[in-house]
């Protein structure tokens, strides 16, 4: 019988989100439009309409080792045209985000190709080629991954994930990239290292409480839901760590 | 430092509040007197990006912002989040209880209002070894006491 990924445990509903968000077979509900040129604005790394700087002469132009794992992997367009290594961060409030940084990891690695995730516990940072980093910021920032409001992509000074929100429903950003204006569409109005950006690039409206709530990847004991309840989940975190323990690392069961 | 003898109060908003809230808030508190040192606490909102690539460039931010409290302008540098009070006696608690019921009536969330001990009474070592024997202990607990900026003294409550 072949092998059916399961992505993860548990009967509650931020369970059933965080399986829907890992399983790539699974289509992420677009939420929002945003042009490639306003992905490159927020990055920062390049200027919107400028060559991609290299790294490496492009693959075709360069003699490869003899290497049969080069054989079998095929490469990404952007380490074909060998870009440079650039990044994108995210920081998710504990509000009811509808994802966080370790869910963000398992997401992307699931999905994307070429990529090198680093997981901390406020924020998450996704390193890869230039050119396949846009391609995968477009799909982060427009699917139900991100909440204007709720989550920043913020490349430096992630402070705020774990804080109380503004009074208008923001995550408390020192740099405050992001605006929720008048009219309640939030705008990006510095890059994601906080450089004042020459147009702000909106983001869309932020999501309603009962949307994030049902959207969630976190488990809330006070007002969302509890993470004791969901008992398949318990269970299957005790045996790991009872497994772990036990066996050190090497866990099997007897 | 502080004289164990004061009372002292906490204000925690359950969200984190804009310079206007804090402004109306800080003048209702200031209205009610029997104030003797109050502590604006929340996260830093610097003037310029403190790390990262864009380090040292500007930092435009709507909620830095200078304030009017009782007859001074009060310079922002946190968004506020909590605000610790020493007061005079016990008999102002109930009217600063009043004072922040009425400011976060129309608002869609909470604060509350608690009672107990906030600021340090006594210089720890590690306070000494920073900033020496001399420091100010009006400050010292509150914010760093080597700032340049003393702390803005509000007067007419007596």
């Amino acid at each position: 019988m072949a092998y059916k990924p399961q992505y993860g445990p548990g009967t509650s509903k931020v369970a059933a989100n965080r399986r829907k968000q890992m399983n790539p077979n699974q289509k992420l509900e677009k939420m929002r439009d945003v042009t490639d040129e306003d992905i490159v604005l927020l990055l920062g790394h390049r200027a919107p309409g400028a060559a991609y700087p290299t790294a490496h002469p492009p693959l075709a132009e360069q003699q490869e080792p003899d290497c049969p794992i080069r054989k079998i992997v095929t490469p990404t367009d952007g380490a074909k045209a060998g870009d440079r290594v650039r990044y994108i961060q995210f920081t998710d409030s504990m509000f009811f985000a509808p994802c966080h940084p370790y869910q963000r990891t398992y997401t992307e690695c699931y999905r994307f190709r070429g990529i090198d995730p680093g997981t901390l516990s406020g924020r998450q940072i996704v390193e890869c080629r230039e050119r396949d980093l846009e391609k995968y910021a477009k799909e982060l920032v427009e699917t139900e991954l991100l909440d204007p409001a709720r989550t920043g992509i913020r490349g430096a000074t992630v402070h705020g994930h774990s804080l109380r929100l503004a009074e208008d429903g923001m995550m408390f950003d020192m740099l405050q990239r992001s605006v929720l204006g008048e009219d309640g569409i939030v705008r990006y109005v510095k890059n994601q290292i906080g450089e004042p950006l020459d147009r702000p690039v909106v983001i869309g409206k932020p999501m309603d409480e009962n949307w994030l709530k049902e959207h969630t990847t976190i488990f809330h004991s006070l007002v969302g839901t509890p993470y004791r309840e969901d008992t398949e989940y318990i269970e299957y975190i005790q045996r790991i760590h009872s497994l772990r323990t036990k066996y050190g690392f090497m866990p099997r069961k007897e | 430092m502080t004289e164990a003898i004061y009372p002292q109060v906490r204000i925690v908003s359950a969200r984190f509040l804009r310079p206007e809230t804090a402004e109306k808030l800080l003048n209702r508190l200031v209205q009610v007197g029997g104030i003797r040192r109050m502590s604006i606490n929340g996260p830093s909102v610097p003037a310029t990006v403190p790390y990262g690539p864009a380090r040292g460039q500007p930092n435009p931010h709507p909620d830095r912002k200078v304030i009017r409290v009782g007859d001074q302008d009060v310079q922002l540098e946190v968004q506020v989040g909590t605000i610790i009070l020493e007061l005079e006696d016990e008999s102002y608690i109930p009217a600063i209880g009043e004072a922040v019921d009425e400011v976060f009536a129309d608002k869609g969330f909470s604060c509350t209002v608690q009672q107990g001990r906030f600021m340090k009474t006594r210089p720890t070592v590690s306070d000494y070894a920073k900033y020496g024997p001399d420091a100010d202990t009006k400050i010292l607990g509150l914010v760093d006491p080597r700032k340049k900026e003393g702390p803005v003294i509000i007067q007419g409550n007596k």
